[in-house]
């Protein structure tokens, strides 16, 4: 049969058999039905209740991680001083497509330089001990590479100390490295560092929470809580919830091209993850023009079980 | 005052605590949480009854 026979045969929409339908009344239902479920499942199990992971609560949980991420801060190995942009200008960061280094197009938007915005500057806004007046006035005199030689050779004694404990490093050239971080551990263990970081925006509303939140996760206090949570990225996190909560299922495409090569161990993986998505949602969108795939409603038939009444009382084919 | 706000606050929690440990499925690579196969079971469900139910048939018109 031709095209134009085809459409010829085609009758009009009024010899369709009809039949009367209250979608009025069928929405109506609909809503107070997944209004009462909601109500009610929310009676039933409430929602996650995790108390939030602060500067404050990390400090004093985890005291060693919490000063020996304060040191990688000043001596620039953090994972956010060598994230490059939108942070900062780390030669050779960012994730990158092919040639098309997309980090890089998008440009430092909100430059932070680690061991001044997260160690020093809140520092100086705190009212200061003479003994961290002097390391403040010592650290700013001294040249970029004293800075860092002081940083790293304390990280390094922080690292074979018991513990990671400050109290027990082994005396050496640290310059005023340990009278300033000593100093940041009191104020987050006070509470006030979680303010400072919040108000080094010049925000009049405080509901900027990158500072605290990429100074949180430089340490491994906190990935350690995702991880036992099963929130990492490698544990299919992006889909999970805390407790025993169901989190976003939906997410599992997203986050499954994580747990495979080759972007399990591509430096690139969030680009590349990003532009697959992008791909495939592109030709989820072109499906009626995919020859094969745009048939598979045809071949699977599912619209004939759903209507199988009409369908019961057509002739069979010939 | 602090038993009583206690008290004040059991009355309102909810009556299955899901904010435990999480149980997760490990299956080769996929790690699924045992709530996210509940919601996708009962998703999968809904979706067949969607069209194995029959339409409810009204009185009809005359």
């Amino acid at each position: 049969m031709t095209r134009r026979n085809r459409r010829a045969a085609t009758p009009e929409s009024s010899a369709f058999p009809t039949r009367p339908y209250d979608l009025i009344k069928e929405v109506t239902i609909a809503m107070v039905l997944v209004a009462a479920l909601t109500a009610g499942l929310a009676a039933l199990f409430s929602s996650p209740d995790e108390r939030p992971v602060t500067l404050g609560s990390w400090s004093r949980t985890a005291s060693a991680d919490f000063t020996a991420t304060a040191v990688s801060e000043l001596d620039g190995t953090s994972t956010t001083a060598q994230y490059g942009p939108p942070y900062n200008h780390t030669p050779g960061a960012g994730q990158k497509i092919g040639p098309l280094g997309l980090q890089r197009l998008a440009g430092v938007r909100i430059p932070i330089d680690t061991a001044d915005d997260f160690v020093i500057q809140p520092l100086r806004q705190a009212p200061e001990p003479p003994a961290v007046t002097d390391a403040l006035a010592a650290w700013s005199a001294a040249p970029a590479n004293q800075q860092q030689a002081w940083a790293s050779a304390y990280s390094d004694a922080l690292g074979k100390a018991p513990n990671g404990d400050p109290a027990q490093v082994a005396p050496g050239g640290y310059g005023p490295v340990p009278v300033l971080t000593s100093r940041l551990l009191q104020l987050a263990q006070s509470g006030a560092l979680d303010g400072e970081l919040l108000t080094e925006g010049g925000q009049f509303y405080q509901t900027d929470y990158t500072r605290p939140l990429l100074f949180l996760g430089d340490g491994t206090y906190f990935a350690n809580l995702a991880q036992a949570q099963h929130l990492a990225g490698d544990q299919w996190g992006m889909m999970n919830e805390t407790g025993n909560y169901p989190g976003q299922a939906w997410l599992w495409l997203y986050t499954f091209w994580y747990q495979i090569e080759p972007f399990k161990s591509s430096g690139n993986a969030d680009a590349l993850v990003w532009a697959l998505m992008a791909l495939l949602s592109v030709a989820l969108v072109l499906v009626p023009f995919i020859p094969g795939i745009r048939s598979i409603p045809r071949w699977t038939r599912v619209h004939r079980l759903i209507w199988r009444d009409y369908y019961r009382t057509q002739q069979p084919p010939r | 005052m602090v038993g009583s706000g206690y008290e004040f606050t059991r009355t309102l929690a909810a009556p299955i605590d899901l904010d435990g440990t999480g149980r997760y499925v490990h299956w080769g690579v996929v790690q699924i949480s045992v709530a996210n196969l509940v919601v996708i079971a009962l998703m999968v469900l809904v979706f067949v009854l969607a069209v194995l139910l029959p339409f409810p048939r009204g009185r009809k018109r005359r």
